[in-house]
């Protein structure tokens, strides 16, 4: 197992090496330190810091699932903000900046995907009642190689979500501080390690809820200033930008018909339909095949609430992502307009967008702050399953089962510290823009863990071999679709953001095929699930 | 007599299958989600194909695929992106306002029914600290 996992660590790193843009745009070249954001940041860190030492876990049952305490509203903040990384902040704009109506995918994809969760996986889990991901399988699927090797998709997944984040923090350091782009990556990831190692998941849930305020006010507030700068309904904002949109198609608002760019709204022009679908399938799939995410439905007491939290957390995302294609629009519209001096990146175009309206630099400060508070919380939370799968499932339940409560929270204290600190080496050379980044995380969940949930809740006849075999195709399939080469027709028709569109069908098939040849699961667990799924 | 009952017990399906539904819970659960889903995948890749099929056939694009092949294709203009609602093209509107606020109506729809089916089927919990 150990080896498997430094091949998978040694194919990553391969493939982080022979990707070419991998530099960062620096987005403050002159070295400045920006006063009024880099303060707000520093206050940021400060109280998270702060609310992580007053809600510090007492012991391993609060580390894992936070005591199971948190109310439906209270769940669905946490949710939102685990959920809401620097992905949505940064990247999703800066992917419709550059895409237009194509990148809209994702916006689809990162919500849509809660229907799909709730509908098909939050009751049945909740109900079947484990603590992590690969509790549920080693259970479900009567086997320690299973649980074994989803603790290692869990960590792979962790890892890969986790270097788009420290991305995300990375640039707007550079942006605040002046300090170049790299030193940002150490400094920020020091101090996210620092919250994660003094709170655990109790501290980090309050921290969540803190960090949800923190990124929708920042989000949203700028918006209507560059609204009103640019001279759209600045009321509501996110309904604005409609206006914009049509006028960066068509021309108006002082911009003429010739620098007018139609392939901003039209939806066919940068790609094809099908990567449409390709793309926002995955994410869709991936949503519901999230460890982390999938995580939150244990730690609340009843499983109505384990619902409920759901739908206040797509109406907190949503907020958000309502918001997101507005910054592209009024970022392109100033763009076209003619607006120079500011130095722009796809990934920093949220806060571009701010310094293009002409807005003072507080603003955009306020957004840059708003952003790592995204990436912090994402990536609390994704330490916290990326180490429980290494100090619960793997350590604890297979290598040592008579550990101490002590032994385990070192494990996990020294867990955190080695992935969190592993991530820094490819977050140094990021291999892709934030939001791709992110996609290929939710694409490795999609096929192969969606699948894995999917007919371990829905079928009774799937079988421990079937399981193995299909988490062994599924990453296959992630990863492969990484090594092809970019100009081949496979790649062409399986995008390494968008492999799920295969992948997914391919290892319900394998997984159904295998399942039919093995000998049926016990009656304990047909029983098990009999009952998990008419709540007795 | 307790022979016949383990064996009626052996007797009861138990196999769970998505499309074979067993119990009346699970039953009536599945038919939701069976409609929900249903909603779910029209109004997304549905409208996305109406986009493909209304499409101006002589509005055309190149576009360069990642194989470095060069293809015409339609751009996707048609009444659906030149209308304008609230000042949006529609399909913008359309997709990212109204398919986000209806996956929260769908999700706030099936928590509705799934507490419902609980109370009525005597299954909702009751709150912690409660004897159950």
């Amino acid at each position: 197992m150990k080896r498997m996992m430094q091949w998978g660590l040694s194919l990553f790193f391969m493939l982080t090496a022979s990707n070419v843009f991998a530099a960062v745009e620096n987005l403050n070249p002159e070295g400045n330190f920006k006063v009024i954001p880099g303060l707000l940041m520093i206050g940021l860190l400060v109280l998270f810091v702060v609310v992580g030492v007053f809600a510090k876990a007492k012991n391993t049952e609060d580390y894992w699932a936070a005591g199971r305490g948190i109310g439906q509203m209270g769940g669905g903040a946490a949710i939102a903000s685990n959920w809401m990384s620097a992905a949505s902040y940064l990247g999703m704009a800066g992917l419709i900046y550059l895409q237009g109506f194509f990148a809209i995918s994702y916006v689809l994809g990162w919500t849509g995907g809660y229907v799909l969760l709730l509908v098909l996986m939050a009751g049945p889990i909740r109900r079947y009642g484990k603590y992590t991901a690969p509790d549920f399988v080693g259970d479900r699927y009567y086997s320690q190689a299973a649980r074994l090797l989803s603790a290692l998709i869990v960590i792979l997944i962790s890892f890969v979500y986790a270097v788009g984040q420290y991305k995300g923090i990375g640039m707007m350091f550079n942006w605040i501080f002046g300090i170049d782009y790299k030193t940002s990556v150490v400094v920020g990831t020091l101090v996210v390690l620092a919250y994660v190692l003094i709170s655990g998941m109790l501290g980090a849930t309050k921290n969540m809820q803190v960090q949800y305020v923190v990124i929708v006010t920042t989000f949203l507030l700028p918006l209507f200033f560059i609204a009103h700068k640019l001279g759209y309904f600045s009321a509501v904002p996110q309904i604005g930008y409609g206006a914009a949109l049509y006028d960066i198609g068509h021309g108006g608002n002082g911009l003429t018909a010739e620098v007018a760019e139609p392939s901003f709204y039209l939806p066919f022009i940068k790609d094809t339909a099908y990567h449409w679908f390709a793309l926002c399938i995955t994410l869709m799939l991936g949503t519901a095949g999230l460890p982390h995410v999938i995580g939150r439905f244990y730690v609340v007491p009843r499983v109505s609430d384990a619902r409920w939290q759901v739908v206040w957390g797509l109406f907190f995302i949503a907020l958000v992502y309502w918001t997101a294609p507005a910054y592209a629009a009024y970022a392109k519209f100033s763009n076209l307009l003619g607006t120079s001096g500011v130095n722009i990146a796809p990934d920093a175009i949220v806060v571009n967008a701010a310094e293009l309206a002409g807005l003072p630099e507080w603003f955009a400060g306020f957004l840059a702050a708003g952003a790592v508070s995204a990436a912090f919380s994402t990536v609390g939370g994704l330490l916290m399953s990326g180490t429980s799968a290494f100090a619960h499932d793997i350590y604890f339940r297979v290598l040592r089962p008579n550990a101490t409560e002590e032994t385990k929270m070192k494990v996990a204290r020294i867990g955190t510290v080695v992935l969190g600190l592993s991530i820094i080496a490819v977050a140094l050379n990021p291999p892709a823009l934030i939001a791709q980044i992110v996609a290929v995380a939710f694409a490795l969940g999609a096929n192969t863990f969606f699948p894995l949930f999917l007919l371990g809740i829905w079928w009774s006849r799937t079988t421990k071999e079937a399981a193995i075999v299909g988490m062994i195709v599924g990453l296959a399939v992630t990863f492969g679709s990484m090594l092809i080469p970019k100009t081949s027709l496979l790649a062409y028709y399986v995008p390494f953001t968008s492999s799920s569109v295969v992948g997914v069908p391919l290892v319900l098939i394998v997984m159904i095929v295998v399942s039919l040849m093995t000998p049926e699961p016990s009656r304990e667990i047909k029983e098990l699930l009999y009952k998990v799924h008419n709540d007795e | 007599m307790e022979k016949e009952g383990l064996g009626q017990k052996d007797n009861k399906d138990i196999n769970i299958n998505f499309f074979k539904p067993v119990g009346e819970f699970m039953t009536r659960d599945v038919t939701m989600s069976k409609i929900i889903l249903a909603v779910w995948i029209v109004a997304v890749y549905g409208f996305l194909l109406l986009l493909v099929m209304a499409a101006d056939p002589n509005d055309t694009v190149q576009v360069t695929l990642s194989t470095g092949e060069v293809i015409t294709q339609v751009t996707g203009k048609s009444f659906l992106t030149e209308m304008r609602f609230l000042g949006f093209p529609f399909h913008y509107f359309y997709m990212t306002w109204f398919c986000i606020a209806l996956f929260i109506a769908q999700c706030w729809w099936y928590c509705k029914f799934s507490d419902n089916l609980e109370a009525e089927l005597g299954k909702a919990e009751k709150k912690p600290g409660q004897p159950k």
